[in-house]
C-alpha cells in the first residue's frame, strides 16, 4: 500500500459476501459486494469513493465503521482491528468515527426533538450533560449554520437542506476524527447541495476531519476530495488524486464515467454512451468485472482478475487493467 | 388536515372514559348491593327500586352489571397489559437480533396461535384453577403472541432505518437503541393493538365466566350474569339482554375508538381520489382569447391551486409558455418550483387536491384542431392520453405493472387506440428501436427480469407507441446511474429526430441535463416562470438572478468554493409579497421586496421575471 503507514484509517483485503435467501436447506449463492479493497484515509485527508449504483460503496463506507461485519479482510482504526475489539472498546472507539447519511428524511428520529438528537452522542459517551450539552447543542448548530432555537424543534419543522445540516450537527456532536458521509447531497436541490459541500469543506478545514465521502457524482467530488477511487462491481478500477483523475482519467471505466456525466460547459462534447448497464452483482464477469462494457476489451480480460497498479510515470496514480500500459 | 382524525376521537374517547369512570365510581354510586339476595322478587321486571329489574336470586341487575364492568374492564385491561409488555418485549428483541433470539421469542410465541384460544384458556384454568388472577394469566398468555407479531413486523421494518444505524453509528448500547428509539416508533400500531386486545379480552373472559371457568360467583360478571340467565330465559329474556348489551356495547366502542385512533396516529392522510374532469372543472373561469396562434403547445396564464387551512394556496401561478412542433422544451426547477405540477396540467392528471383556477393549455392535435386541455371532458382527454400526448414518468419500476410481461402492457397501449393487426409486430419493433437487446424476448419478460434502464427503455417504447405530438418526460433520468442516463438521454434525441415534428416538453432538476437534451429552457422558481430563452443563450448569460446562481452553483468550475445560494425556496404559504426570489437574491432592492416583477421580454424570444434583469451578470 502506498499511503503512509500512519493513516487513520486503513482497510485491507476487505471482502464481504451475502447469501440470497437460497432453499430451506441451501444457503444460497454468496454474492461479492466487495472484493478485496485496500483503501487508506489519512488524518485530515478527503477521499472520494466514487461508482455507480451496485458498486459497493455504501456497503464500503458502513464496513469502514464496522456497522457492518467482514467476511474477510480488516479494518484498523489507528492500528487497532475493530473486528477484534471488545464490544465495550468499540463503543467507546465510535466516538472518533461518525456517519452522515444520504436521505435527510430517514436518518433523523421522528418523534425526538433536534436538540435531543444532537445531543445523544454526548450522552451516550459522556461528554457532556444537562446545560453543557446543551450549550454544546446550540454551538453545533451555530456552527452548522442554523439558528440555536431550533434545537427544540421536531425534524419534520426543516426543509431536505436544514435536515442534513442536523445531521452533520449530530456527527460533530462527539469531535469525531473520521467521517463516512454516504451521498450526503445526493436527496438535496442543486441550490442546497453547494450549501452542504461547502458546509463541509468548511468543517474539514477548521476541525481537520478525515472524510470519506460517498458519491455518484464525479464533479462534487472533485471539489471536496483530495483522493479518489473509482469502484465498479465491488472492486476498484482506478486510485490516485482527484486532480490528477480528472484531467487525465486513465481506466476505460473512469472514462466513461466522467464523459457520461453531463456537464455545462462541455455541451454535447460527451463521446459515445457506454453500452449496456452494470451487470449483477449475482453473476459477475470473469476476469475484469468492467470488461463486458470497456470499449478496449481483449479476450486476456476474460481471463485474469487485473490487480490495483501504479499507472507507469503517474505518481500516486494505481489502475487496474490489463491494457494499462496500451491505453490511447 | 391533520386535525380532523383527532376531532374523531373524541367522542368514542369520551364514551369510552364514560363506561370507565362509571365501572371505578360503583362502590360510590348509590348502587344496591349486588350480591345481596332478595329471593322473594325473583325475576322480577324493572321497578323504581332496581331500573333494570332482579335477577333470578333478586339480586338488582344494575347493579350487578356496573360492578360486573369492573371485574370485566379490570381482568380485559390486565390481561392486555401483560400482554403488551410480554409480546412487545418479544417482539422487539426477535426482530431486532434476529438469528437465535428471534427463534426462541417470536417463533415459541407463534407456537401459542396454533392452538385454539378457547381450548389454550379452557387448559390454563383447569390447570391453575378458576378466579380472576388466572383469567388475567391465561388471557395475556393468549394475547401476547399478537403483540409480538406486530412488534417484531415494526422493529424489522425500522430497523433498517437511517435513524436508528446512526444511534449504532453513535455508540449507544443496544438498550439505549431499544427503548429510545426503537420503541415510540414502533408504538402507533401497538397502541390500535392494546385496545383491540382489550375489547376481545372482554369478550374471552365473558365467555370463560359463562363456562364457569373465569370470575367465581357470587362476584358478578357480565359472563356469569349470562349465563344465569339462560337458565330463565323463557320467563324473563330481559336478563339476558342487558349483560349482552352491555357486552356488545362496550366492545364496540373499543374498536370504534381502535378505528379512529389507527387514523389519528397514521401519519399518511387518506388516499388520493383519481383526477377526474369534474376535479378540473371547479371554478375554471371561461378561456381567454388565444393572444397568437399556438404552435404544437400554448400555455396561457396556468394558475393552480391547492386547498390549504387560510384558503386556497397557489402553488403555480400564471405559467405560460409555447412549445413549436420539433421542438424540445427543458422545464427546470427545484423541488417546490411547480414544475411536475405544470407538466400533469397538459396531461390532464392533476391529484384530486390541485385545482386549476386560471389559463389555458391549447394543443394542437394531429387531426389539426385546436383543443384547451384543461378544459377538455374527460374522455376526450382520454382519447389524446397516449396517442397524441404521452408521457414517460420518473420512476421505471413503479409505471409498470409487475404482473404482466412487457410485451402485453406496450400491446394494451397499442390496442387502445385501434391497432389490430401486427400488434406483436409492432411491438418488438417498437422495442428494437428503443436499443433493447433481444427485443424479442424482452417482450416476453415480466418488468422484474430487466433491469432500471431496460425498464425506462420499455417506458418510452410505450410513450411512443402511437407516435405521439407531444411528449411529455419528468425527471425520465434521475432515477438512473450516469451511465445509463447518458443512454437514455441519447435515445430520446435520435427518437426525435425519427419521429418529425414531435415535441417534448422535459421536466428535470438537472440544468446539465437540460444542455444536453433542450434547445429551450423554461426556469421555474416557487411555482413562477423567472425566465425562458434558447439553452445556449441562457446558460452563457442568464438574465435572473436565480439563473444565475444555479449555473454557479452547479459543482463544476474550477472554482476553490462552490457559490451556494443562501435560504432555502419559500413554503407556498409563507410566499414573500414582492418577488419570491427576493430574500435569496443578492440583487434584490426594496422595489423588488414591494412588488412582484412580472414576466417581460428582455430580448427576442428571452423572458425574465426582475426588475434588475439588467444588472445580472
Amino acid at each position: 500500500m502506498n499511503a503512509p503507514q500512519d493513516a487513520l484509517v486503513r482497510g485491507e483485503g476487505i471482502t464481504r459476501a451475502f447469501h440470497r435467501r437460497g432453499g430451506l436447506f441451501s444457503r444460497g449463492t454468496p454474492m461479492l459486494a466487495l472484493r478485496g479493497i485496500d483503501i487508506a484515509v489519512n488524518r485530515g485527508e478527503a477521499v472520494g469513493v466514487v461508482g455507480e449504483s451496485g458498486c459497493g460503496k455504501s456497503t464500503l463506507g458502513r464496513v469502514m465503521l464496522r456497522l457492518l461485519p467482514l467476511t474477510d479482510g480488516r479494518v484498523l482504526f489507528e492500528g487497532e482491528d475493530l473486528a477484534t475489539l471488545p464490544a465495550a472498546r468499540l463503543r467507546a472507539l465510535r466516538r472518533r468515527m461518525q456517519l452522515v447519511f444520504q436521505d435527510p428524511y430517514g436518518s433523523l428520529d421522528p418523534r425526538r426533538t433536534v436538540g435531543a438528537q444532537i445531543a445523544d452522542g454526548m450522552v451516550i459517551h459522556g461528554l457532556a450533560t444537562g446545560t453543557e450539552a446543551a450549550d454544546r447543542v446550540a454551538a453545533l448548530l451555530r456552527q452548522v449554520g442554523l439558528d440555536p432555537d431550533h434545537a427544540k424543534r421536531l425534524p419534520h419543522e426543516f426543509s431536505g437542506g436544514q435536515r442534513q445540516r442536523i445531521a452533520v450537527a449530530r456527527a460533530l456532536s462527539t469531535q469525531p476524527d473520521f467521517i463516512v458521509a454516504d451521498e450526503p447531497v445526493s436527496a438535496l436541490d442543486v441550490s442546497i447541495q453547494a450549501q452542504v459541500v461547502n458546509l463541509l469543506a468548511d468543517l474539514r478545514a477548521e476541525l481537520g476531519l478525515a472524510l470519506m465521502f460517498i458519491s455518484h457524482d464525479l464533479h462534487v467530488v472533485r471539489h471536496l476530495c483530495d483522493r479518489v477511487v473509482v469502484m465498479y462491481l465491488g472492486r476498484v478500477m482506478e486510485e490516485g488524486s482527484a486532480a490528477e483523475i480528472f484531467r487525465a482519467p486513465a481506466h476505460p471505466y473512469t472514462r466513461a464515467l466522467l464523459a457520461a456525466t453531463p456537464s455545462l460547459r462541455h455541451r454535447g462534447a460527451a463521446a459515445a454512451p457506454l453500452a449496456g448497464e452494470v451487470p449483477s452483482i449475482a453473476r459477475p464477469p470473469s476476469g475484469c468485472v468492467f470488461r463486458t462494457r470497456c470499449a478496449f476489451a481483449q479476450p486476456r480480460c476474460a481471463e485474469a482478475v487485473p490487480t490495483l497498479e501504479p499507472l507507469p510515470g503517474a505518481g500516486a496514480r494505481r489502475i487496474a487493467c490489463h491494457r494499462a500500459a496500451e491505453l490511447p | 388536515m391533520r386535525r380532523s382524525p383527532i376531532r374523531a376521537l373524541v367522542i368514542p374517547g369520551a364514551l369510552v372514559l364514560l363506561v370507565v369512570l362509571v365501572a371505578l365510581a360503583a362502590p360510590i354510586l348509590p348502587l344496591a348491593d349486588p350480591v345481596r339476595q332478595d329471593v322473594a322478587n325473583r325475576l322480577a321486571g324493572p321497578s323504581a327500586a332496581h331500573w333494570l329489574g332482579q335477577d333470578e336470586y333478586g339480586r338488582d341487575v344494575l347493579s350487578r352489571i356496573i360492578w360486573g364492568a369492573r371485574v370485566s374492564l379490570t381482568v380485559a385491561a390486565l390481561a392486555a397489559a401483560l400482554a403488551a409488555v410480554v409480546g412487545t418485549l418479544l417482539g422487539i428483541l426477535g426482530g431486532y437480533f434476529r438469528g437465535l433470539v428471534e427463534l426462541v421469542t417470536v417463533r415459541v410465541a407463534e407456537i401459542v396461535l396454533c392452538f385454539p384460544p378457547l381450548l389454550l384458556a379452557l387448559l390454563v384454568v383447569t390447570l391453575l384453577g378458576p378466579g380472576a388472577g388466572t383469567l388475567v394469566f391465561s388471557l395475556a398468555i393468549l394475547f401476547a403472541p399478537g403483540f409480538a407479531r406486530v412488534a417484531y413486523a415494526e422493529t424489522l421494518s425500522a430497523r433498517a432505518l437511517d435513524y436508528v444505524t446512526a444511534q449504532q453509528a453513535l455508540g449507544a448500547r443496544t438498550r439505549r437503541i431499544l427503548f429510545l428509539t426503537l420503541l415510540p416508533n414502533i408504538a402507533p400500531p401497538l397502541i390500535v393493538q392494546f385496545s383491540l386486545t382489550v375489547a376481545a379480552a372482554m369478550v374471552l373472559e365473558s365467555g370463560l365466566s359463562f363456562l364457569g371457568l373465569g370470575v367465581v360467583p357470587p362476584s358478578p360478571s357480565w359472563g356469569l350474569m349470562i349465563r344465569g340467565a339462560r337458565a330463565s330465559m323463557e320467563q324473563a329474556p330481559l336478563l339476558l339482554f342487558w349483560p349482552c348489551l352491555a357486552l356488545t356495547g362496550t366492545v364496540l366502542l373499543l374498536n370504534l375508538l381502535c378505528d379512529r385512533l389507527r387514523d389519528a396516529l397514521d401519519p399518511r392522510g387518506k388516499a388520493a381520489g383519481r383526477p377526474g374532469f369534474l376535479g378540473r372543472l371547479v371554478a375554471l373561469p371561461p378561456a381567454p382569447e388565444p393572444r397568437q396562434a399556438p404552435g404544437l403547445l400554448t400555455v396561457d396564464g396556468l394558475t393552480l391551486s391547492v386547498p390549504g387551512p387560510q384558503g386556497p394556496i397557489e402553488v403555480v401561478r400564471d405559467v405560460g409558455f409555447t412549445l413549436a412542433p420539433g421542438e424540445t422544451l427543458a422545464i427546470v426547477g427545484e423541488s417546490g418550483s411547480g414544475k411536475t405540477l405544470t407538466g400533469l396540467a397538459v396531461m390532464g392528471l392533476l391529484p384530486a387536491a390541485v385545482k386549476p383556477v386560471a389559463g389555458s393549455i391549447l394543443f394542437t392535435a394531429r387531426d389539426g384542431r385546436v383543443r384547451d386541455l384543461l378544459r377538455l371532458p374527460e374522455a376526450e382527454m382520454r382519447a389524446l392520453r397516449g396517442r397524441d400526448l404521452a408521457m414517460i414518468f420518473q420512476d421505471p419500476s413503479s409505471s409498470l405493472n409487475p404482473l404482466l410481461r412487457i410485451g402485453s402492457q406496450l400491446a394494451e397501449t397499442l390496442r387502445a387506440h385501434g391497432v389490430r393487426d401486427g400488434v406483436r409486430d409492432r411491438v418488438v419493433g417498437l422495442l428494437r428501436q428503443v436499443g433493447l437487446p433481444d427485443p424479442e424476448r424482452a417482450a416476453d419478460a415480466y418488468p422484474h427480469e430487466i433491469s432500471g434502464g431496460q425498464r425506462q427503455r420499455v417506458m418510452i417504447a410505450a410513450a411512443i407507441a402511437n407516435g405521439p405530438r407531444l411528449l411529455l418526460a419528468d425527471e425520465p433520468t434521475t432515477a438512473l446511474d450516469v451511465t445509463v442516463q447518458a443512454q437514455i438521454l441519447a435515445l430520446l434525441a435520435e427518437l426525435k429526430c425519427a419521429e418529425g415534428g414531435m415535441g417534448m416538453a422535459f421536466v428535470t432538476h438537472n440544468l446539465a441535463v437540460v444542455g444536453e437534451i433542450a434547445d429551450r429552457v423554461l426556469v421555474m422558481y416557487a411555482g413562477e416562470v423567472v425566465e425562458e430563452g434558447p439553452v445556449a443563450d441562457v446558460f452563457a448569460a442568464p438574465r435572473h438572478p436565480y439563473t444565475a446562481a444555479l449555473i454557479a452553483s452547479m459543482p463544476e468550475g474550477d472554482a476553490e468554493r462552490l457559490t451556494a445560494i443562501p435560504g432555502a425556496v419559500p413554503q407556498p404559504w409563507a410566499m414573500p409579497a414582492g418577488c419570491r426570489f427576493a430574500p435569496r437574491c443578492t440583487l434584490a432592492a426594496d422595489a423588488c421586496r414591494a412588488t412582484a416583477p412580472a414576466l417581460s421580454e428582455v430580448a427576442p424570444g428571452r423572458s425574465s421575471r426582475c426588475l434588475r434583469w439588467e444588472e445580472v451578470a
